[in-house]
């Protein structure tokens, strides 16, 4: 067969330099006596939106000029090139990753879109799926988080991504000639021969300088998630509560419990905590007489989970303590990466309302100044000036009156009525699937201000309609179970998602779909 | 400006025999100054905006030749100073996007066809059609039929574009009429070479003006000579430039072994047509076919002598077109039934999309379709269909192994946009005053229309929004707000929409959003843009207009005050005062801001200066993961990750590196009243001795009044970040 172009596609988001890496690509062809080719279309697609450049090169020397294509063909593709995940998938949808000539490179990592960050649960898409099916629908895949490796390279993920191409062996050039196109480029070209030489070491298997391997299907889950689900919880504050976790409950809950109880004897006192296992110890009941061990007690944990949250509720007490925790302040100088010599200053936008006032002063007191409820006051409080801090400090001081406090009250009671509901309906019905509808109602029990103040009303309107309600009770477990599912989808619903408007269709076409 | 051009100046002045290397855009540049023109205009749009970038950056190259270069108001005002070619021999081009350039440039276009020029004008057209296009989906050709304005749409290599913009000034001046060239988006931005000429001066021009007028009421369009020029059009100017397309060979005829069939094809469609045929086994990589192939660089008018020598004695053709109406293809069918040339089948929409891009997959499907219709001889029609089944499995693979379709991600406001705050505050102002209608134009702030924000009902064209609310504001029930950008506002929003309301005293509110630029363009200047050199021109207000032309209800917010600029749509919204109520919200485009102040800010900090960098936080640990925030504000850099605390499920929102630390989030925190996670990071590099004194005498209280020092972590979340600090300390 005579020799054809190599076609090599780069899907990119705007703002990542895909231009830059198909200008490098060009011209290391060139470099190499190749002609080539790249187009591309800028556009809008640059302000943030997903986009791709086309680049074609002819891998023989002083040959009569060939005709390129300016658009990639599905199935016609020998390097797909993907600086995000989803970007690869949505290159297999479009059939440009075929397993008779596609070599796949693309980064592990996520940049979530809006329409996956805006849902108030979790709204991302199964990024597992595509790690999944790469190397079933590419010739051969390389994977690897290579935003990672830009950030320790000091450069933009285009530098690793180029790397990781010509590592991969399918691009008919040199590495030399790659080197020799960012070095041409000019500014910045340090950094970038950094990124590329650590794109190149890991997709060639070469052992690479400093930075750890990243398994190909390395989850995005970041590494302090994984650490802290790993690592044993020192019991400074609640030995006793340990003890009786270890007593009272089966192991696989011991972790989530002690978790638990160190959250909750943090946030108010050792008692607290106690109180909480008491609770915890009737839901047990419940899910072992439903039969609940085989599935690992899930009724039990997710309770667990979502008590734990609910009892340690986000009052002001509450947010400015850990506003003033010196993991606080060591968390936000390394999200910002400031170096050791640099000082760190934070400012918090807080507007306390009357009503969040209110919260924590007892009921009396709270209907007064909730009668006259104002918008409430913005605030930009300095927490890393003395005053600031001390503002805060005083506030979280107040924490052993929050058990007298309007809120306190109005919660545990809102609490006993839900585990009350469980019980009950749990022990007349039997059905584990049933109570875990109702526990898992416990949700909509979050948030701040009138998120917060809607969200609990729909929490009350479904024990009031549903969960208590003979009628509903009477339509039987399955109807039951459904229409308390309905109800909390209903809720946890956002505004914005109204039904579509009545006139189709849009009045302006940014983009192809897919 | 977006960008500095200097490395593509230099490629202008590249002289005989030299080799050109670079985009299809650029070419074109260089292509009319080889070809002497005296004057070259037009108005900024993807994909030809490097076209205005690149000459504005090239004022010395420029004046050396003489040539007038200037960004006209608008595309009417481009096309309008073409008239210069209508009695003087004069070369001018003028550029812009196609077709809503088109569009507003039809007026000044039908005059001039009309007229007729004398010096070649050639209108270099981006058409901005398919992936990746920001407009609506027409096609300009129809302008050129109805005009009688020559279109030519060459084969997409940078040789043949440049020969095209040559041969384009000549046909013009040998027919006497306007000629287009029309480019799509990647013929724009395709990479390639060609061997240049030396520029020419021009032989009129700034440098040698013309000295006595030319008087010609032919050349007026007033009875009678508005039909005379009608007729010329057909009757001389129409046969002139059929003469010259035939003798210079403009359209191209490609031989093939498979004579019984054959492919008719618009320049443009070239390179798809023959990675099809590549693909199936008919064509070799340097674009050896064997189906014969005849590409029309010119695609208006046709050459009926050439469409029936190429179609006779064929068992069928094949119209590879783009677009609709099936101009050409009509064409094609209308001239071989004049001609009585009855056998081949006329082949086009049949087998391939009316509507839409002709991209590789659907040229590919429609090649396959229509050989196996017509079944030439010689032709292995099972491995055409083998090649065709493969896209077709392998797309059903992908869609059995990831099942849903991915996420979209459509293009929207920058990290830092100084846009968005104003829909953050829109959408307050709705949700306190119920379902308002918006009148939205086009400019990056159409992109308020996408999620999160949905704010916008229509977009009518650019600069048209006040003008579109016109009939919407007393049949809707509450004052309608007008969106417009600053372009939008200079392109023509000023007449057609302001003047027009304030003469009306029409009830509105409009919002201007004054970035400084036409941003979506690429930040191009405008009369209201800060920083405006001498040589760029004298600057003109927004402001100070407005009040000129009445404007009493008048304020300027700044946009990253959230709550101030929902408070001033309230004032508007309900103010008693009838007439245009204009909100200016004021805030300089991200893109253009950093630009000017990054090179700035990396000399300070290596010259040891005090550098504060600020970004935006979110607390982990305070967060509840209700999104509120990303829905009133969509910004990139707010975005999610998995909760470090293993009681919660659902991920948390949080803030990356990539913020810049506009403030929205934290403004809209308070203005929405949302919750108390946000905060702002101050990073003072290269602290002052003051400040390292007053860091320690802050941390030295904030320790002794802290319940623990250092810090002992107690939940998971803290284990894990202890962790993490220690191996980032290592």
């Amino acid at each position: 067969m005579s020799t054809r172009p190599i076609t090599i596609l780069v899907a990119a988001l705007g703002g990542e330099g895909g231009g830059v890496l198909a200008d490098w690509l060009v011209e290391a062809a060139l470099h190499e006596g190749f002609p080539a080719q790249k187009t591309s279309i800028p556009g809008v697609s640059q302000r943030t939106g997903a986009t791709t450049y086309y680049v074609e090169i002819f891998p023989e020397k002083g040959a009569r000029p060939p005709v390129m294509a300016l658009v990639p063909s599905p199935g016609g593709i020998d390097l797909m090139a993907a600086s995000e995940l989803v970007e690869a998938g949505r290159a297999m949808q479009n059939a440009f990753i075929t397993p008779e000539r596609t070599t796949l490179v693309a980064s592990t990592h996520r940049i979530y879109a809006t329409s996956e960050k805006m849902v108030p649960t979790d709204g991302r898409y199964d990024a597992q799926k595509i790690l999944e099916a790469a190397p079933k629908v590419a010739q051969k895949a390389v994977l690897f988080d290579m935003s990672r490796l830009a950030q320790e390279a000091g450069t933009v993920i285009n530098a690793v991504l180029f790397g990781a191409m010509a590592g991969s062996g399918a691009l008919p050039l040199p590495r030399e000639a790659c080197e020799h196109a960012i070095r041409g480029a000019g500014k910045g070209a340090e950094a970038s021969l950094r990124g590329f030489a650590a794109g190149f070491a890991q997709a060639s298997g070469e052992p690479s300088m400093g930075s750890a391997p990243v398994g190909a299907a390395s989850s995005p889950r970041s590494a302090a998630a994984e650490i802290a689900a790993r690592t044993p919880l020192p019991h400074t504050h609640s030995h006793r509560q340990s003890d009786r976790v270890r007593r009272e409950f089966p192991i696989p809950l011991h972790t989530l419990l002690d978790e638990a109880v160190a959250r909750l004897a943090d946030y108010q006192d050792p008692a607290y905590a106690a109180l909480y296992l008491d609770r915890i110890r009737g839901v047990l009941a419940v899910d072992r007489e439903a039969g609940g061990e085989p599935g690992g007690w899930q009724l039990t944990k997710e309770a667990a989970r979502l008590l734990a949250l609910w009892m340690s509720y986000e009052d002001v007490i509450r947010v400015a303590d850990l506003k003033t925790r010196a993991s606080r302040f060591a968390r936000v100088r390394k999200e910002a990466a400031a170096k050791e010599d640099q000082i760190v200053v934070v400012t918090d936008y807080l507007k306390p309302s009357a009503n969040e006032i209110a919260d924590i002063l007892p009921p009396a007191w709270a209907e007064r100044l909730r009668r006259n409820a104002g918008a409430g006051r913005a605030v930009k409080l300095r927490t890393s000036d003395v005053t600031g801090f001390l503002a805060m400090r005083l506030t979280a001081a107040l924490k052993p009156l929050r058990r007298k406090s309007s809120r306190f009250i109005e919660e545990q009671a809102l609490i006993e009525r839900w585990l009350g509901a469980i019980k009950r309906l749990g022990f007349a019905v039997l059905d584990a699937e049933l109570s875990l509808e109702i526990v898992q109602c416990a949700q909509l029990v979050r948030g701040y201000g009138e998120t917060w103040r809607k969200s609990r009303e729909a929490f009350v309107n479904i024990l009031d309609t549903l969960v208590e309600n003979e009628q509903a009770v009477a339509k039987g477990a399955d109807a039951l179970k459904l229409a308390i599912r309905n109800a909390r989808n209903a809720a946890l619903i956002y505004e914005e998602a109204k039904p579509a408007p009545a006139v189709k269709g849009k009045p302006v076409i940014w983009m192809k779909q897919g | 400006m977006e960008r500095s051009f200097k490395a593509e100046v230099a490629r202008l002045r590249l002289g005989a025999g030299q080799t050109f290397n670079g985009e299809g855009i650029l070419a074109v540049t260089k292509a009319l100054l080889q070809s002497g023109v005296s004057y070259v205009g037009g108005y900024q749009g993807a994909p030809v905006s490097h076209l205005m970038d690149v000459l504005a950056d090239a004022r010395e190259l420029l004046d050396e030749l003489g040539v007038h270069f200037e960004s006209c108001a608008n595309e009417a005002g481009a096309a309008a100073m073409l008239g210069a070619s209508i009695n003087y021999p004069l070369r001018g081009a003028a550029t812009w996007k196609s077709v809503v350039g088109t569009n507003v440039a039809s007026d000044a276009l039908s005059n001039l066809s009309s007229a007729g020029v004398v010096g070649g004008a050639l209108i270099v057209i981006g058409e901005d059609y398919g992936e990746g296009a920001s407009i609506i989906q027409e096609r300009s050709h129809s302008f050129a039929q109805k005009s009688q304005v020559w279109l030519l749409d060459p084969r997409p290599n940078l040789t043949s574009i440049v020969r095209m913009v040559e041969q384009g000034f000549a046909l013009s001046e040998a027919s006497n009429t306007p000629v287009m060239l029309e480019l799509r988006i990647r013929a724009c931005h395709v990479t390639g070479s060609f061997e240049t000429k030396d520029n020419v001066a021009p032989k009129f021009s700034r440098r040698n003006p013309i000295t006595k007028p030319v008087f010609n009421l032919e050349r007026i369009p007033l009875p009678p000579h508005n039909y005379t020029q009608e007729k010329l059009k057909i009757d001389v100017r129409l046969p002139a430039a059929l003469k010259f397309i035939q003798r210079e060979k403009l359209n191209e005829f490609f031989d093939g072994d498979l004579r019984q069939v054959g492919i008719v094809l618009q320049g443009g469609m070239y390179n798809t047509t023959l990675r099809a045929l590549q693909q199936i086994g008919l064509a070799d990589a340097y674009g050896e076919s064997r189906i014969p192939l005849y590409v029309l660089n010119v695609t208006y008018p046709l050459l009926p002598e050439e469409i029936t020598r190429f179609c006779s004695g064929k068992r069928a053709v094949l119209v590879v077109e783009e677009g609709q109406p099936a101009h050409i293809e009509e064409a094609i069918n209308s001239i071989l039934r004049r001609a009585d040339i009855n056998d081949p089948h006329v082949i086009g929409k049949d087998v391939l999309p009316v509507a839409g891009e002709y991209t590789g997959e659907v040229v590919l499907n429609g090649v396959a379709v229509f050989l196996g219709l017509t079944l030439p001889d010689g032709v292995d029609i099972a491995a055409v269909e083998a090649v065709r089944e493969g896209v077709v499995q392998a797309k059903k693979r992908a869609t059995e192994l990831l099942g849903a379709a991915v996420p979209t991600r459509p293009p929207g406001f920058c990290i830092g946009c100084p846009e968005r705050p104003v829909f953050t505050a829109l959408k307050l102002i709705e949700k306190e005053l119920g379902g308002i209608h918006i009148s939205s134009d086009i400019g990056c702030h159409t992109f308020s229309t996408l999620e999160p924000f949905n704010l916008g009902n229509t977009v009518l064209g650019y600069g048209l929004s006040l003008a579109a609310a016109s009939a919407m504001g007393p049949n809707f029930g509450k004052r309608i707000i007008t969106v417009m950008g600053d372009g939008g506002f200079w392109h023509q929003g000023l007449v057609t929409g302001i003047t027009n309301a304030i003469f009306r005293n029409d009830d509105g509110v409009l919002v201007i959003m004054e970035n400084g630029y036409t941003s979506a363009t690429g930040t191009q200047n405008i009369p209201s843009s800060p920083d405006l050199s001498a040589k760029e021109g004298s600057p003109i207000g927004i402001e100070s207009t407005l009040r000129g032309l009445g404007v009493k209800w008048l304020e300027r917010v700044p946009n990253y005050q959230v709550s101030d600029v929902a408070d001033a749509l309230r004032r508007a919204m309900t103010t008693e005062q009838k007439g245009l109520k204009v909100i200016i919200a004021d805030g300089e485009c991200m893109l253009e801001r950093t630009r000017r102040e990054r090179p700035v800010k990396a000399q300070q900090l290596a010259a040891g200066e005090r550098v504060v960098r600020t970004r935006f936080g979110i607390d982990d640990d305070v967060c509840t993961g209700d999104r509120a925030c990303i829905r009133l504000s969509g910004c990139p850099s707010l975005t999610i990750k998995d909760s470090p605390d293993p009681l919660r499920s659902e991920p948390v929102t949080t803030i990356n590196s990539g913020c810049v630390g506009c403030g929205l989030c934290g403004e809209a925190a308070h203005a929405a009243a949302l919750c108390p996670s946000f905060h702002r990071i101050e990073v003072i590099q290269n602290p002052t001795g003051w400040d390292r004194f007053m860091d320690r005498l802050r941390r030295t209280v904030i320790g002794a009044l802290s319940r623990r020092s250092g810090f002992s972590p107690t939940t998971a979340a803290e284990v894990g970040l202890k962790a993490d600090l220690q191996r980032g300390a290592k």
